[in-house]
C-alpha cells in the first residue's frame, strides 16, 4: 500500500544542515498498522508527513496505492484524498462546527450532496463516540474529544491508509484511552495505519511491525513481541530502557 | 484583607464631570472674548428647507371662486374664450388674487412649497456614498494585493510591494491631485471617478497589509490540516484560511473604513461637493464659521460612530465560535 524508497528529506537553516530523513527506504503493506518509535528529532514525523506530500522531500519515491508522489503529472490533492492524516495539536477548524469540520472536505473535494455528506459525518461521528457534540465549536470540546472528531474528519474522506502523528501527545492522560480505542478499533476493522507515538502500549497490543528511527535512519523494523522483548541495536535498546 | 480592593469610583467620576464643566466654561468664555455671535438656528435651513415655486395662471380669464382648506387653497379661474374651468393649487399665506379678479395668462397667483433637502444633508450623503463605494472597491484590491503579497510567484509579489509601499509612501492629498491632474487628464476621468479612484488605491494598500498580516497570522497547522483532507491552495483559502482571517483582522480593518471617511473630506480639493466641501461653501454664504464646522464635525463623528458600532456588532457575531 505505501512504498517508501531512498526516501531524503534535508532541512537547512541557520548555517546548518539536517538530514531529517536520511535514505530511509521501506513498504507497509495493506491492512497492516506499522508504528514508528524513535527519540524527539529522529525525524519519525518528518517521515510521516513526507508520506502524504506534506513535507517537499529533496529525493527518492513514494508510492500509495500504486501512485508515485513524485512523477510530475501526479495530483498530489488527489492523493491525499485517499491518505488521512491526524495531527498531534487536531488541528480542528475552529470557526467551523463539529459536524461542519467533518462534512466540508467531504463537500468541498468528494463533491457528496449536503444529505450524503451529514449521514456520513454523524455515522462515524457515532463511531468515535461524539455524535452528542455535532452542534457544537471545537473551543468547547477536550482534547481527547477534539481528537476523535479529528479522526472521524480524516476517515470522512473514506482513506485508503491512515497516518497518525503523534495523536495524543498533546492530551491529559486522562483523555489518551479514548483516542487510542478509537484507533485500535480502526486497526482491528483492517485499516492501513502508520503511527507515530510514545505509546508503547498500544505499540505492543495493536502494531504488526514496530520501526525504530534515530537520526533520519530506520535502525530496527520488528515485529513487537520480538522488539520489546529482545531489540537488536544498542541505540533501540538504550530507548527502551529510557521509556519502559 | 483580601487582595481584591474595591476602589471608590465616584470622587474620580465627579472629578471628570469637573473636568468637562471647565472646558466648556473655557470654550463659552473664549467665544465671548472674541465676540463671537452665535447663530444656530440658522443651521437647521442647511439640511432641508422649504423652497417656494410661484404658480401662475395658465390661461387668461377670471377668477371664479377660492376655496381654502387650512394651508391650501384652490384658485378656479374661468378661462375667457371659453372652455372647461381651471383650477390652481398654492399656500394660502402667498395668494395674491381674490374672487371675481380679472387674471392675465403668467399671472403669479401664489406660491407652493416643498421640502428640498439641504447642501448639508447632500454633502453628507456624498461624504457617505463615497466612502462606501471607495472602501468596497479597496477591500478588493486589499484582499487581491494581501495575496499577491503573499504569493509565490516573485513578480506578483514585486508588483504588490511597489504598490504598497509607493502608497504608503506618499501622502493622501497629493495622490488625489495625481490621480485627477494626471491620470485624470490622461484617461479622460470624471471628478468623482478620480476621487473614488484615488480614495481606494490609498485605502488598498492599508488593507492589504492588514489582509497579509491576518492570513500570516493563521497557524499552519490549518492549512496542513485542510491540504491533508485533499483540499487545492484555492480551496483551502477561500473555506479555511480567509473566513479565519477575516475574523481576526475586523478590528483594525474597522479602524481603516473610520479613518477613510475621515479622509474622504480632501476630495473636496478636486471639487467634489462632500460634507467639508458643503460647509465651505455655506460659510461664505452664511458666516456662521463656528456653528457650521462644528456641524460638519459632528457629522463625520456621527457616521464613523454609528460604522464602528456595526462592526463590534459583525466582531461579536463572529465570535459565536471563540
Amino acid at each position: 500500500m505505501i512504498e517508501v524508497k531512498n526516501l531524503i528529506k534535508v532541512f537547512e537553516g541557520r548555517g546548518q544542515v539536517v538530514r531529517a530523513v536520511d535514505d530511509v527506504s521501506t513498504q507497509v503493506g495493506k491492512g497492516e498498522v506499522v508504528v514508528i518509535i524513535g527519540p524527539s528529532g529522529s525525524g519519525k514525523s518528518t517521515f510521516l508527513r513526507c508520506l502524504n506530500g506534506l513535507e517537499e522531500f529533496d529525493d527518492g519515491r513514494v508510492i500509495i496505492d500504486g501512485i508515485d508522489l513524485t512523477e510530475s503529472k501526479t495530483n498530489l490533492n488527489a492523493v491525499r484524498r485517499e491518505v488521512g492524516m491526524v495531527f498531534q495539536h487536531f488541528n480542528l477548524f475552529p470557526h467551523k462546527t463539529v459536524l461542519e469540520n467533518v462534512t466540508l472536505a467531504q463537500r468541498v473535494v468528494r463533491k457528496r450532496k449536503p444529505a450524503e455528506a451529514n449521514d456520513k459525518a454523524m455515522r462515524l461521528l457515532t463511531k468515535v463516540g461524539i455524535s452528542e457534540k455535532a452542534g457544537e465549536y471545537p473551543s468547547r470540546l477536550s482534547g481527547g474529544q477534539q481528537q476523535r472528531v479529528a479522526i472521524a474528519r480524516a476517515l470522512a474522506m473514506d482513506p485508503k491508509v491512515m497516518l497518525f502523528d503523534e495523536p495524543t501527545s498533546a492530551l491529559d492522560p486522562e483523555m489518551v484511552g479514548e483516542v487510542l480505542d478509537v484507533m485500535k478499533q480502526l486497526a482491528r476493522e483492517g485499516m492501513t495505519m502508520a503511527v507515530v507515538t510514545h505509546e508503547m502500549g498500544f505499540a505492543r497490543e495493536v502494531a504488526d511491525r514496530v520501526m525504530f528511527m534515530d537520526a533520519g535512519r530506520i535502525l530496527e523494523d520488528a515485529p513487537p513481541a520480538e522488539f520489546f522483548t529482545a531489540p537488536r541495536e544498542p541505540r533501540a535498546q538504550a530507548f527502551l530502557k529510557q521509556v519502559l | 484583607m483580601p487582595l481584591k480592593r474595591h476602589s471608590v469610583q465616584w470622587p474620580w467620576q465627579a472629578l471628570l464631570a469637573v473636568i468637562l464643566l471647565g472646558l466648556a466654561t473655557g470654550l463659552w468664555v473664549a467665544t465671548k472674548r472674541v465676540n463671537y455671535e452665535w447663530r444656530w438656528e440658522r443651521v437647521p435651513q442647511y439640511f432641508a428647507y422649504r423652497a417656494e415655486a410661484s404658480q401662475t395662471a395658465p390661461v387668461a380669464g377670471t377668477v371664479r371662486g377660492i376655496s381654502t382648506d387650512g394651508a391650501y387653497s384652490r384658485v378656479e379661474i374661468v378661462p375667457e374664450d371659453g372652455g372647461p374651468s381651471v383650477t390652481v393649487a398654492v399656500e394660502t399665506d402667498t395668494l395674491k388674487v381674490k374672487a371675481g379678479d380679472p387674471v392675465a395668462e403668467g399671472d403669479d397667483i401664489g406660491a407652493e412649497r416643498h421640502w428640498k433637502i439641504g447642501p448639508l444633508t447632500w454633502g453628507l450623503w456624498v461624504t457617505i456614498w463615497i466612502s462606501f463605494v471607495s472602501g468596497f472597491i479597496g477591500l478588493i484590491i486589499g484582499l487581491v494585493t494581501g495575496l499577491c503579497r503573499l504569493s509565490p510567484n516573485p513578480t506578483l509579489r514585486g508588483l504588490a510591494v511597489l504598490y504598497i509601499e509607493l502608497i504608503r509612501g506618499t501622502p493622501l492629498l497629493v495622490q488625489i491631485f495625481i490621480f485627477y491632474f494626471f491620470i485624470g487628464t490622461v484617461l479622460n476621468l470624471d471628478r468623482i471617478v478620480a476621487g473614488v479612484g484615488a480614495l481606494a488605491l490609498f485605502v488598498g494598500a492599508y488593507i492589504a497589509e492588514i489582509i497579509r498580516a491576518g492570513i500570516q497570522s493563521i497557524a499552519k497547522g490549518q492549512t496542513e490540516a485542510a491540504r491533508s483532507l485533499g483540499m487545492s491552495t484555492t480551496e483551502t483559502m477561500i473555506h479555511i484560511v480567509l473566513p479565519q482571517a477575516f475574523k481576526r483582522v475586523l478590528p483594525p480593518l474597522a479602524g481603516q473604513f473610520i479613518s477613510l471617511i475621515k479622509d474622504s473630506s480632501l476630495v473636496s480639493v478636486i471639487a467634489i461637493t462632500d460634507l467639508t466641501k458643503s460647509g465651505r461653501e455655506i460659510i461664505t454664504s452664511s458666516f456662521a464659521t463656528f456653528e457650521i464646522w462644528f456641524t460638519v464635525a459632528l457629522l463625520y463623528l456621527l457616521v464613523t460612530s454609528l460604522l464602528s458600532q456595526l462592526l463590534f456588532w459583525l466582531e461579536r457575531r463572529f465570535a459565536r465560535s471563540d
